[in-house]
């Protein structure tokens, strides 16, 4: 992974400093609250419904072990024992003091972190393929242009007090993992014999007013991105709505202007940059950066181990765990090992000290030193022997991290909602537990296979409920908790917003009606390998939204 | 971004809420004009008497954080459309009763 | 309100004149765009110097052809959060050419002017900053990752010599 030089290490300390002054001038009065807001968002810190909230930034969800020991540290120190991974592979620290937010970030700048730019109107932490150098469907590893973008949006002068926030996606690989259509900009690595370039899509996104992104343009070879992106960003900073923050994302601007003409807009702009105002990016640098992300040297090992296989013949639960949560590697006799977040009952992207503890502890020694944050909230190690695969088992079972259930219906995206954010209108977390008892038996996910299940609550979608297969979004009905229902929504290269089944449903009918939308789908299945999604394309809404809303015609 | 809060008509009993600005935790204001983190202890308002203690509550902005008025009944207790949103803030969130102040949602 | 200029304070001899007209001052004016390019003969003929404020709206591009015979360019922010002023300052300096002074005019707070530094800004009216304040905030970052209208080199290519 990337290691900090001299510059990066001075102005992420520069930072540090910066941000501790800023506080004191907010703490002795000089700072009112409206000015210090966007000062502090653009450092990821939050006043949430009972707190400060930091933001850290993983950037590309990769982290060290070192790392994650030291945002364990920072849990215990200065939060309550526990960390929250989000959608963006950053995680929260929901009861910090502001006081003491400048001695957090001087503790994680020592282990090369940082909050810059994890909230705020300016470029968010850039997000990538959480399989990224391991997975054996990409064309190369997207991470050393996510770091590449990630250095040049970092502090950019022209882009800090855009429109609104601004969120960058990148995937190389075939199978869309990081969600690039339901982002501003959304990056796919292509190659063209030996030449390596950029698929840009603008304009996707989430919130009231969801987009599937316009692809703009097939190949931006990859000495001309950063100009590119700076093109685009230009076109937004200048012409973006600032009159309503409801229309102030870039796909307002895209879908008001047309696709064809937010296009040539950018082409314009592009093709008007002088020599100088170019983004010089030496080959030497572009070499740099990807000698970091040199593959692990993972030792040639049969692709068949006879200690995994035993291992599972004599153990059903560590068998079931295996085959749903691991995942290929490119390279054989090893994979990629989903750590999930999601136990029935607990909280969604949640870890405790001691967890962070746990899976820095077994990257260390079975992972060549490798974490990932997913966007769906889990944790992967992607580069683990299968002969090491059932010891690593055994102590993620041990410490509560061994649910098998990736991509299952109990593995759901879930927002903090009501109980920590103040933006929310209703309580996400337990109608989301809710919904995983009814659906807690193993055997009983496992046989309703892949179903991505999502939820907001409120319409900023910070759940991602619009792209869930499932979504549940959460209303305010005269101060009760109402859930409205989405079905088809996906993520991925066939990324679809789903569509509103009819109205909302109160907290203790989700999970019955959801039951019943399940088991009609296990109905009209063809086959076990037809997922729901599948079924959703081959039939509609209507059988779906019939099963929803069976109780009350029994009624 | 912060929710839209009603505006209650001058004689709704009410409190005030804000956020302690060091510290982040929530706060409310008490009968006799300061601050506490115990939600037995805020103060009860209402018309100008009200509007004078939120205008004071503004100019010590320091201290605390964006102070508003919330709905309550004439003996304190959290009411109106926002009291599922203003019993988490007092009790803390539902997911961990360990943190909670008060008594149970 | 108080002018800072390449880092010091400096007197304020400016006068903006929102109409165009301007009438018998010995001091130098500037005009919105529009008042501009509708009076720019009468005004350019005029013996003292002259500049143009920029909304956030307007289009830098449209003073492309009178850049060298304007002393001044304002750029107005009404509120520190619309960051269109950056964009604009960098088309002058970097598109354009512009060598005159560029100044950040109305809602201009101290932990906005590196920011506006980087983008070409030489000149801030603010009504808080003091002259210690500005350096500071102007000081707070020694090293920049992209290239702007400061003329700093960018960390990629210091890399690299």
């Amino acid at each position: 992974m990337y290691r900090y030089d001299e510059f990066d290490a001075q102005i992420v300390h520069d930072r540090v400093k910066q941000f501790r002054g800023q506080v004191a001038r907010r703490l002795s009065g000089e700072l009112k609250e409206d000015e210090f807001k966007p000062l502090r968002l653009q450092n990821g810190v939050y006043l949430q419904l009972h707190a400060y909230m930091l933001r850290v930034a993983i950037p590309y969800g990769q982290l060290s072990p070192r790392q994650l020991r030291r945002l364990a540290h920072v849990a215990r120190e200065y939060d309550r024992g526990y960390g929250h991974f989000t959608t963006r592979q950053n995680i929260q620290f929901n009861w910090v003091a502001l006081k003491d937010i400048p001695d957090v970030l001087e503790t994680l700048a020592e282990v090369e972190m940082h909050a810059i730019q994890t909230s705020g109107n300016c470029i968010r932490n850039v997000t990538s393929d959480h399989f990224a150098g391991a997975t054996a469907d990409e064309v190369m590893d997207p991470r050393p242009w996510c770091e590449i973008i990630r250095q040049w949006s970092t502090f950019h002068p022209e882009f800090a007090y855009l429109p609104r926030k601004f969120k960058i996606a990148v995937t190389a690989a075939e199978h869309d993992r990081a969600a690039i259509r339901v982002h501003d900009i959304g990056l796919h690595i292509r190659r063209r014999g030996e030449a390596v370039g950029f698929e840009v899509h603008v304009g996707g996104g989430q919130g009231r007013t969801p987009h599937i992104a316009a692809k703009v343009h097939d190949f931006v070879p990859e000495a001309e991105i950063l100009d590119y992106l700076e093109a685009i960003m230009r076109v937004y900073n200048r012409f973006g709505r600032r009159d309503n923050k409801y229309k102030a994302r870039i796909k307002i601007l895209v879908s008001e202007t047309g696709a064809e003409e937010f296009k040539r807009l950018v082409d314009e702009e592009f093709a008007a940059q002088r020599p100088d105002e170019k983004v010089e990016l030496p080959r030497a640098e572009i070499d740099r950066i990807h000698a970091y992300f040199a593959p692990p040297p993972l030792s040639g090992r049969p692709a068949r181990s006879e200690v995994f296989e035993r291992a599972k013949a004599a153990d059903a639960a560590f068998a079931s765990w295996a085959e749903v949560n691991l995942y290929p590697h490119k390279q054989s006799g090893h994979a990629c090992v989903t750590v999930s977040l999601k136990p029935v009952g607990g909280i969604a992207g949640d870890a405790t000290d001691t967890q962070m503890e746990t899976v820095a502890d077994l990257a260390e020694r079975f992972g060549h030193g490798d974490i990932r944050v997913t966007h769906a909230q889990n944790l992967v190690m992607p580069h683990v022997a299968l002969d090491d695969m059932y010891e690593v088992y055994r102590a993620l079972e041990a410490a509560g991290l061994a649910s098998a259930n990736e991509s299952l219906i109990t593995d759901m995206i879930v927002c903090p909602g009501l109980d920590y954010c103040n933006l929310a209108n209703a309580r996400s977390i337990p109608v989301g537990q809710a919904i995983q008892r009814e659906f807690a038996s193993v055997e009983d996910q496992r046989d309703i296979g892949q179903l991505h299940l999502n939820i907001s609550g409120c319409i900023n979608a910070c759940g991602h409920h619009h792209v869930g297969h499932i979504g549940v979004l959460g209303v305010d009905r005269k101060g009760e908790e109402y859930y409205q229902i989405t079905f088809g929504g996906r993520a991925d290269e066939k990324a679809a917003i789903g569509e509103i089944a009819g109205p909302a449903l109160s907290a203790e009918d989700v999970p019955p009606a959801l039951k019943r939308v399940v088991n009609r789908y296990r109905e009209l299945r063809t086959d076990p390998s037809e997922r729901f999604i599948d079924v959703y394309a081959r039939t509609g809404l209507e059988p779906f939204k019939e099963a929803l809303y069976a109780a009350d015609q029994e009624r | 971004m912060t929710s839209v809060r009603p505006k209650l008509k001058p004689d709704v009993p009410k409190a005030i809420t804000a956020w302690h600005t060091a510290s982040g935790e929530v706060v409310w204001m008490t009968p006799k004009g300061d601050w506490t983190s115990n939600p037995d202890a805020l103060g009860v308002f209402t018309g100008e008497v009200a509007e004078a203690r939120l205008a004071d509550a503004r100019a010590a902005e320091g201290e605390v954080t964006d102070p508003y008025f919330m709905e309550v009944s004439e003996t304190g207790e959290i009411r109106g459309r926002e009291t599922l949103r203003e019993t988490i803030r007092a009790q803390g969130p539902t997911t961990h009763p360990e943190f909670a102040k008060g008594e149970a949602l | 309100m108080p002018l800072i200029r390449n880092g010091e304070e400096a007197v304020n001899t400016w006068l903006h004149v929102e109409t165009g007209e301007a009438g018998e001052t010995p001091n130098g004016i500037t005009v919105p765009l529009e008042a501009f390019l509708e009076k720019r003969d009468t005004l350019l003929a005029r013996n003292t110097p002259l500049g143009v404020r920029l909304e956030p709206d307007d289009d830098p591009c449209r003073l492309a052809g009178d850049l060298d015979r304007l002393s001044l360019i304002e750029i107005a922010f009404p509120r520190y959060t619309d960051g269109r002023g950056y964009s604009t300052a960098q088309l002058l300096r970097r598109r354009l050419g512009y060598r005159g002074e560029l100044r950040a005019v109305g809602h201009v707070l101290r932990d906005q002017l590196l920011y506006m530094h980087r983008s070409g800004f030489d000149a801030f009216e603010t009504e808080r900053a003091q002259i210690a304040c500005v350096q500071d905030a102007l000081g707070e970052f020694s090293s920049f990752y992209q290239p702007a209208a400061d003329g700093h080199r960018h960390v990629f290519a210091r890399r690299h010599t």
